[in-house]
């Protein structure tokens, strides 16, 4: 079913571009992103589920903790406005496998919240990090809706509510640290460097170890990359991560909006121009038959 | 509360149901207050709406109401740009019943904005996001409510005997027609257009790259329909004749272009591989049948038939089936088949109710009310023609 969906869109896709473009080679709108900025290696196989990471998270971005009803603990369900990343035990039913998953922003290289946002608020850095302008913000939600993997969260609780998301600890890269979580990793699960170098890593790893992990690197090719790249020992839809094409689903949103709006407007306007003239020339015709025949019948009489 | 009084015992004296008229003032009071509520207290203490519903009732209504309302640029098509004289009975009340709607959109909207205090953000240039459809859609709202604006401007021009504004307005009716289809065009689609980024999301029964397409379909069908329903019950409500001929025009362009949509819909399942999904997803298959089945094939049956395109009868019961069947689309694709990122469910707050129902009765009561004291209808003896 996805294949299919998938060759009919890239037929559609190709056909709409077709039809904008001719024959014309044009740069595509959805290719001028950095592919090599910084990324962050997730070791499902290392990961102790200990949830360092998470409140390091926390303390460093000043977010409170959302404890269970016994308040032992800061006991997160779900990503929050509170909690921009979150540890999770996958256990797939029936199996005696199980694995931790980190969950956060994927940073996506065609993020789908920058593409959906109407006034801009959120952005891509040059370090490939997916940033969020509050001033600008108008709370329409577009992101998070658009977002594949859910992950922009509102302040609900507030009268005047921002969207609230990892950073990928923008403010850490800016001043040459690395995010707040892989630092405080204790046990080397989570891995933070240049995108390239590791993906490098990461095929290293199933090389080197035959049988401890899927052969897949999760982020590397999903929706045309995303900067946080997961190896797992499960299949990753079992880990709790959407099964995701290579085709950014940015793409068609912003071939439409790039070529089809002027388009449709274009041709709108011009049929309208043209119906318009057509039935006032034809009316004036036959408004100048009748005067004539008018006259003739003068004449006669 | 004196001058409602007065107004309402003078709308009375004409013969219009005062229960009916109290119930709507009280709706749209009542509408009023829990919008007031909802702007002090922000959206999560008066919705239901959560990180996993992030969108409601609320985008239903607007993306129901702006198909509906495309009434107005149907009709305004038809007379002005086509020239079609017979039509211009209708154009008033359409485009005041479009206006309206388009009003209590832009008010939903403002509802629905968490930050709705920075709404003017969208209009700041340096902002724009020429790729966003909620871009597009924005810039469509607030220019496309402008043009209705200057459409509907007459009526109170006239009423007002401001003759140097009618003779600004009046050359210029061709160029702001022109420019409302134009815009209504790119609003329409552009709803569809927004669903685009959302493959994943979306249950394939609806997502496919023609959404643009499909949603701009929709909304002439609709609009159509609009034109219909809306011309049945004001003229018969304002107790005008009206003649039958003009509707049974309407209704034979709406049941060519149900079948064109028709054949969109079923074309794009099969060549998707998908046509299965139509019966294998449980309440979802239920809920896209049931759309095709009231809002498409009854309607396309129904309007097919020559003895119901003649009937009023008919006529409005064909044209409600395509509005149901629209609103059964316009809450699945935002909200019934998009997948929820979270497992809350979703079933909206009285508030939400109060502001979508009192809306939608505060815009009868100003349709009502500019009826009467605006020459909305055309005159009793004009309309014989």
């Amino acid at each position: 079913m996805t294949i299919d969906r998938r060759s009919f869109l890239k037929l559609s896709g190709a056909s709409l571009a077709g039809a904008f473009l001719g024959t014309k080679q044009t740069t595509p709108v959805w290719a001028a992103r950095a592919h090599n900025g910084v990324a962050m290696l997730y070791d499902a196989t290392k990961c102790i589920g200990c949830r360092a990471c998470q409140n390091a998270c926390k303390e460093w971005n000043g977010n409170p903790p959302e404890p269970d009803s016994i308040g032992l603990h800061d006991a997160p369900r779900e990503l929050s406005a509170d909690t921009w990343t979150l540890i999770q035990l996958a256990k797939p039913e029936g199996s005696n496998e199980w694995a931790f998953l980190k969950r956060q922003c994927m940073h996506c290289l065609h993020p789908a919240c920058v593409s959906a946002c109407p006034v801009s608020a959120l952005h891509q850095t040059e370090y490939g990090a997916v940033v969020y302008e509050p001033k600008r913000c108008i709370g329409c939600r577009y992101c998070m809706v658009a977002c594949p993997f859910g992950i922009p969260k509102f302040e609900w609780d507030e009268p005047l509510p921002y969207i609230r998301k990892c950073t990928f600890c923008i403010d850490r890269l800016e001043e040459g640290l690395e995010p707040a979580c892989s630092e405080a990793c204790p046990v080397g699960a989570l891995t933070f460097g240049k995108r390239d170098s590791l993906i490098a890593e990461a095929e290293a790893r199933i090389r080197n170890n035959p049988g401890r992990y899927v052969n897949h690197i999760y982020g590397k090719e999903e929706l045309g990359g995303t900067s946080m790249l997961y190896l797992s020992p499960i299949p990753f839809e079992k880990l709790g991560l959407p099964t995701l094409s290579p085709e950014p689903v940015t793409r068609l949103s912003e071939v439409v909006a790039t070529y089809g709006t002027p388009s449709l407007a274009l041709s709108v306007a011009s049929f309208l121009g043209g119906v318009y003239y057509w039935f006032t020339k034809r009316e004036k015709e036959l408004q100048a038959k009748e005067a004539i025949g008018q006259e003739e019948r003068e004449v006669e009489s | 509360m004196n001058a409602v009084d007065k107004r309402k015992g003078a709308l009375v004296k004409k013969g219009t149901l005062p229960v009916g008229y109290f119930v709507l003032v009280a709706l749209a009071a009542l509408g009023l207050v829990a919008g007031i509520v909802r702007l002090i207290n922000g959206l999560g203490a008066t919705t239901n709406l959560s990180d996993s519903y992030p969108w409601g009732l609320w985008i239903v209504y607007d993306v129901f109401f702006i198909p509906f309302s495309a009434g107005a640029f149907m009709i305004s098509a038809i007379t002005h740009i086509y020239n079609r004289e017979e039509y211009h009975c209708l154009a008033r009340p359409v485009i005041l019943a479009g206006f309206l709607g388009y009003l209590f959109v832009v008010v939903v909207l403002l509802m629905d904005l968490g930050r709705w205090h920075r709404f003017y953000n969208v209009l700041i240039p340096w902002y724009w996001n020429p790729h966003s459809f909620m871009f597009e859609v924005s810039m469509c709202v607030t220019l496309y409510t402008g043009i209705l604006v200057m459409e509907i401007a007459p009526a109170i021009l006239e009423r007002l005997n401001l003759k140097k504004l009618l003779g600004i307005i009046r050359p210029l009716t061709v160029l702001i027609a022109g420019a409302g289809i134009v815009l209504s065009s790119l609003h329409q689609s552009s709803l569809g257009s927004l669903f685009l980024l959302m493959p994943y999301k979306l249950h394939p029964l609806w997502w496919t790259p023609l959404l643009p397409l499909l949603f701009f379909t929709l909304a002439a069908i609709s609009g159509l329909s609009m034109v219909i329903f809306v011309a049945i019950l004001s003229f018969k409500a304002f107790g005008r004749r009206l003649k039958l001929g003009l509707l049974t025009d309407i209704a034979r362009i709406v049941s060519i272009m149900l079948g064109i949509y028709l054949v969109l819909k079923i074309g794009d399942l099969l060549l998707a591989g998908e046509i299965g999904l139509v019966v294998s997803e449980g309440w979802i298959s239920v809920l896209f049948l049931e759309e095709m089945i009231i809002g498409v094939v009854v309607p396309l049956i129904l309007f097919s038939m020559r003895r119901v395109r003649e009937s009023a009868y008919g006529l409005f019961w064909g044209a409600a089936c395509v509005l149901v069947g629209l609103a059964v689309n316009r809450a699945s694709v935002p909200l019934l088949a998009l997948r929820a990122s979270g497992g809350d469910v979703y079933f909206p707050h009285w508030i939400e109710f109060a502001v979508a129902v009192g809306s939608i009765a505060a815009g009868i009561l100003m349709f009502v009310l500019a009826a009467r004291f605006l020459p909305v209808f055309p005159e009793p003896k004009a309309d014989a023609h």
